[in-house]
């Protein structure tokens, strides 16, 4: 299956053209640093940093965050495909591809408690509870394994 | 000037420390990842509001997110600061480098005009409206900068030397 993957059109453009591989992995970049930035602010907010950014003032980056993520999904397929035999036994992949996955459901609750609770928790009727703590505290670490794994790729 | 840099750093216990420190360099490469997470993040956040979208979001406060930026920036300004220590004839010669360090520049002009001339009018504005336009040149500006400094970075090894 892995190796049919390699001879698709999409992949052989990606693996062997000019600019197919560098245009592949500026969107990468940047759909990083849209997704891991975003929610990266989001996650020291709720754990006690710029006290006076309002909550609900992160519903709508949340929605540039999912671009990101889209960003990085279809680049990501594109540069798997072109060696999908070699990153299917790469450990470093493996430890980036689930922590983008497990953070990807963390940051769905995330969002999910955040539309329900953005109002209350800027008008002090409530605060963030454990369970956000414990989102935030994941998904900070998630994303920083996703970022290790990957930069670790090309040396393991 | 740029051979004489080229011989001062080469060869120096730093250079050779590098070089020879088989774990550093994918270390450092995870460090700058981490601050450009940072140093993006926090500017995204800082330029949109600034540019004049998200207005229930009081325009003073995406002030707060300067020292996550800041750190981000100091984060990459030191293993940036290695990684040419470690290889400067290759970067010296980069277009790619060239092109993000010329970026790294406007972007720190951009952000002293800013604080000269923007930033002390801020709290004469409506907190939560929309931005004049010298805010939104500074805005723009600044999210094209820095994502062009990600962009340029990302492609020093596929252009060419100039």
């Amino acid at each position: 299956m892995f190796e049919w993957l390699e001879y698709s059109s999409l992949s052989i453009w990606v693996g062997e053209s000019l600019w197919g591989y560098p245009i592949m992995l500026s969107l990468h970049a940047i759909g990083l640093a849209i997704v891991v930035g975003i929610f990266t602010m989001f996650n020291f907010r709720v754990l006690g940093l710029f006290e006076s950014i309002e909550y609900s003032a992160f519903v709508d980056f949340f929605k540039l965050a999912w671009w990101g993520l889209l960003i990085n999904t279809g680049s990501g397929v594109a540069l798997f495909c072109s060696q999908a035999t070699f990153y299917v036994t790469n450990t470093p992949f493996l430890v980036k591809i689930s922590s983008i996955i497990i953070g990807s459901i963390i940051a769905f609750r995330i969002q999910s408690s955040l539309q329900l609770n953005a109002e209350k928790w800027d008008s002090k009727v409530t605060e963030p509870g454990s369970k956000d703590y414990l989102f935030a505290q994941s998904s900070l670490l998630l994303w920083a394994c996703a970022i290790f794994g990957g930069r670790l790729i090309a040396y393991l | 000037m740029a051979e004489n840099l080229i011989q001062l750093l080469e060869g120096s216990t730093l250079n050779i420390w590098i070089l020879s420190t088989a774990w550093l360099w994918p270390l450092l490469e995870m460090l700058h990842f981490v601050g450009l997470s940072l140093l993006l993040g926090a500017m995204l956040v800082i330029d949109i509001r600034l540019a004049g979208f998200v207005q229930k979001m009081h325009i003073r406060t995406t002030h707060d997110l300067l020292p996550v930026a800041g750190i981000g920036f100091l984060i990459n300004t030191v293993t940036g600061v290695l990684f040419f220590v470690g290889d400067p004839a290759r970067y010296t010669i980069n277009v790619g480098f060239q092109i993000k360090m010329l970026l790294v520049l406007i972007a720190g002009l951009n952000a002293l005009w800013f604080a000269i001339k923007i930033n002390p009018e801020m709290h004469r504005w409506n907190p939560y409206a929309d931005t004049n336009i010298a805010a939104k040149t500074v805005a723009y500006v600044s999210l094209v900068a820095w994502f062009g400094v990600l962009l340029l970075g990302r492609l020093i090894p596929y252009v060419s030397t100039g």
